[in-house]
């Protein structure tokens, strides 16, 4: 149904346009520069007449019209009905939406097929009714808008405003949605905070999410002390830049000022390669390469190692950031005029001692932009640290054993089978709003930085 | 007149393109060259042949006898000891993003001519003296050198090239950016500096080349055309090309 509306108002637009076009074309016989707008200014202005009012009226159905159907199926059903609790008759209006519509209901039951037969017969009025009340707003709206074409119409002004309404809205559903997602982290988080203490979670030293299922089991107290996931979080986030700072800087300034061009034309590619490998690739590279021959190692020079340890997870994922740093740095060292680098070559300076005494030190702000860039990626990576860093929450700075970080806890709290409304679940979202809060300071910081860098050279 | 700079069938390529065509000129020591022309007739890029400048363009080739005081530059002086024998003053004023101070005490720092922070401080001020710089900012040091006016920035790179003691000193066009009032402070700056100094100077402006410069060259479409004492020049050039350009015919 929807399908046909969308035909037919396409096809009453674009009649729209031509006419809005042609019309404007008439009306001044042909000769353009007595009109205030082009021809095809014309156009648009009556297609957006025709086509937004019905667009609009369009969206608003599609979202009211289930509640009024809802509405109207309640209104008729049984007391059995009606008394249910909000989230049992949540599923019981599903259930009657899938059966009217031939989907999958999880159960049949008489009050459910004769609620569906209610549903389906005021659906297909409610569609029909739709598809005319819109196809006749569209064609109002064309009519309206053709008759309002004269020569003075400042028909540009008007598209030019309504596009520029369309731009804002674009803009706005990115800042609406990040919202959306702090709004939603933080309502779950405030009812995990309602069971346990805001200041137990932040500063408890002991991580062990396993609640009980069901009343007479015998499960863990549950306790979500956050620190030692966080601590884990920052010893892996610390070693990989342990590996990424000084290697994607290097390679940053060899690209910039000492490869030849037919060298960089050839790593520069090749480093974004090492961008463009999976997450989940770098993680069992991890699991099954780096581990297995760090424990080997250690075990040759005495060293326990264990088979899941910081160290595998960290460094591997500091060879995932290196791209992330070296096209950052590379950008920034770039962007350092080539007048100080003559300046500085003219009063008989090295390369190095270039790179070392003026280079760096007006790339430095931008740098540490890219590495605290950087640090914020490496926090919120998932992937390699499921695979290769295990999940036992050590309170450890020992890189040979096995941490956990945020996002895996993040990751197995969720998949398990237990209620959503447990503890245990809903620490989930407390996790991932702390780390949200770390990383928006980073990723500010680090804006704010590079912000200073710009303004050196304007 | 002792020469400092002897150039023998210089030519300097940009990948197939030749940019100037077998130039045999000669620099006079404690006198001002300039050397003129229109653009793009390869004045700059002779000029960065002398502290081998092209050396940092990936595509430029130099060949040719450059000598100074009778050294081969390409052979027998390493590139860093020639640049600091052969300071550079280029077109835009280019301090570093350091301050005032530490502009001009990067090159001395640099070579090892100071290490203690009181000479480093004497020749911060002497350098800045003989820039006509000192009155100006002798108060706020530490302040950065991008914050001074533009005059002032160029007056600090040439301080800043003095700085390490240089024998010769290379002018790109240093006034092309400035306003009249500190092209003319600058101007006779060149003319103190001629005293101890050999300087070559790029510019555009014909006034200028005839009130700082002793000798001249005229450069077209990277040949010499010719070269001889700046009064010589600008009154009874020898080749019509040169007297075209000096009464403005092209150019």
């Amino acid at each position: 149904m929807f399908l046909w509306i969308a035909v037919a108002l396409l096809l009453i637009i674009m009649g729209a346009y031509y006419t809005g076009r042609g019309r404007a074309v008439s009306s001044v016989s042909g000769n353009y520069t007595a009109l205030h707008s082009l021809p095809s200014y014309h156009g648009y202005y009556v297609a957006l007449w025709a086509g937004l009012p019905a667009f609009i009226l369009s969206i608003i159905w599609f979202f009211v019209a289930p509640q009024v159907l809802e509405g109207i199926v309640l209104s008729q059903a049984p007391e059995s009905v009606t008394s249910l609790p909000p989230e049992r008759l949540q599923v019981f209006m599903a259930d009657v939406a899938a059966i009217a519509q031939g989907g999958i209901p999880s159960q049949v039951t008489p009050e459910r097929e004769a609620a569906a037969e209610i549903y389906g017969s005021y659906l297909s009025v409610s569609n029909w009714l739709m598809f005319a009340v819109a196809i006749s707003l569209a064609v109002a709206g064309l009519t309206y808008g053709r008759a309002r074409i004269r020569p003075r119409l400042r028909a540009r002004n008007s598209v030019e405003s309504m596009v520029n309404l369309v731009l804002i809205i674009c803009s706005t559903i990115a800042i609406l949605t990040t919202v959306g997602i702090v709004f939603s982290l933080l309502f779950e988080a405030l009812r995990f905070f309602a069971r346990v203490p805001f200041t137990d979670f932040l500063f408890g030293l002991q991580w062990s999410p396993q609640t009980a299922i069901r009343a007479d089991q015998v499960g863990g107290s549950g306790e979500f002390g956050a620190v030692p996931i966080f601590a884990g979080t920052f010893l892996i986030t610390l070693i990989a830049m342990f590996v990424a700072v000084p290697i994607g800087l290097m390679s940053a300034i060899y690209l910039s000022d000492y490869a030849s061009n037919s060298v960089r034309s050839v790593v520069k590619p090749i480093l974004e390669i090492l961008a463009g490998v999976p997450t989940v690739v770098y993680g069992f590279f991890a699991a099954l390469t780096v581990a297995p021959t760090l424990r080997a190692w250690g075990g040759s020079i005495g060293l326990d190692v264990a088979s899941e340890s910081a160290l595998a997870a960290g460094l591997v994922m500091g060879v995932m950031i290196i791209p992330f740093v070296s096209s950052l740095s590379d950008d920034v060292i770039n962007a350092v005029p080539q007048s100080l680098r003559d300046a500085s070559a003219g009063l008989g300076a090295t390369n190095s001692e270039t790179i070392r005494q003026v280079i760096l030190p007006a790339a430095l702000p931008g740098i540490v932009g890219a590495i605290l860039l950087a640090v914020s990626r490496a926090i919120g990576e998932t992937m390699i640290v499921v695979m290769a860093a295990g999940l036992a929450a050590n309170l450890t700075a020992n890189p040979l054993e096995a941490v956990t970080t945020v996002t895996v806890q993040i990751v197995t709290l969720l998949v398990g089978d237990q209620e959503f409304d447990s503890a245990k679940t809903l620490a989930a979202f407390a996790l991932g709003l702390t780390l949200f809060a770390v990383t928006l300071v980073l990723n500010v910081i680090a804006l704010r930085i590079v912000q200073r860098y710009r303004e050196k050279y304007d | 007149m002792e020469m400092k700079f002897t150039t023998k069938n210089v030519n300097v390529y940009y990948g197939d393109a030749q940019a100037i065509n077998n130039v045999s000129l000669d620099i006079p020591d404690r006198a001002v060259m300039a050397m003129i022309g229109p653009s793009g007739c390869g004045k700059s890029t002779y000029l960065r042949c002398l502290n081998r400048m092209n050396d940092t363009i990936p595509i430029a080739r130099v060949d040719g006898d450059i000598r100074l005081d009778g050294h081969d530059i390409h052979s027998e002086i390493d590139v860093v000891h020639l640049r600091a024998r052969v300071g550079m003053v280029f077109q835009k004023p280019n301090p570093f993003p350091k301050s005032i101070f530490d502009n001009i005490a990067y090159g001395p720092k640099l070579h090892g001519i100071a290490t203690k922070k009181s000479d480093l401080e004497a020749i911060v001020e002497e350098s800045l003296q003989k820039a006509g710089l000192w009155n100006e900012v002798k108060d706020r040091l530490g302040s950065p050198g991008t914050g001074l006016s533009g005059g002032q920035q160029q007056r600090l790179c040439i301080a800043r090239a003095i700085a390490v003691s240089p024998e010769v000193i290379l002018m790109d066009e240093p006034c092309s950016a400035l306003d009249p009032i500190a092209t003319a402070k600058i101007e006779e700056l060149i003319d103190e500096l001629r005293q101890n100094y050999c300087i070559a100077i790029v510019t555009h402006s014909m006034q200028q080349a005839a009130r700082v410069s002793q000798r001249t060259a005229f450069f077209h479409l990277g040949d010499l055309v010719e070269s001889g004492p700046t009064t010589e020049i600008f009154t009874n050039p020898k080749d019509q090309r040169t007297q075209d350009y000096i009464t403005g015919r092209f150019g």
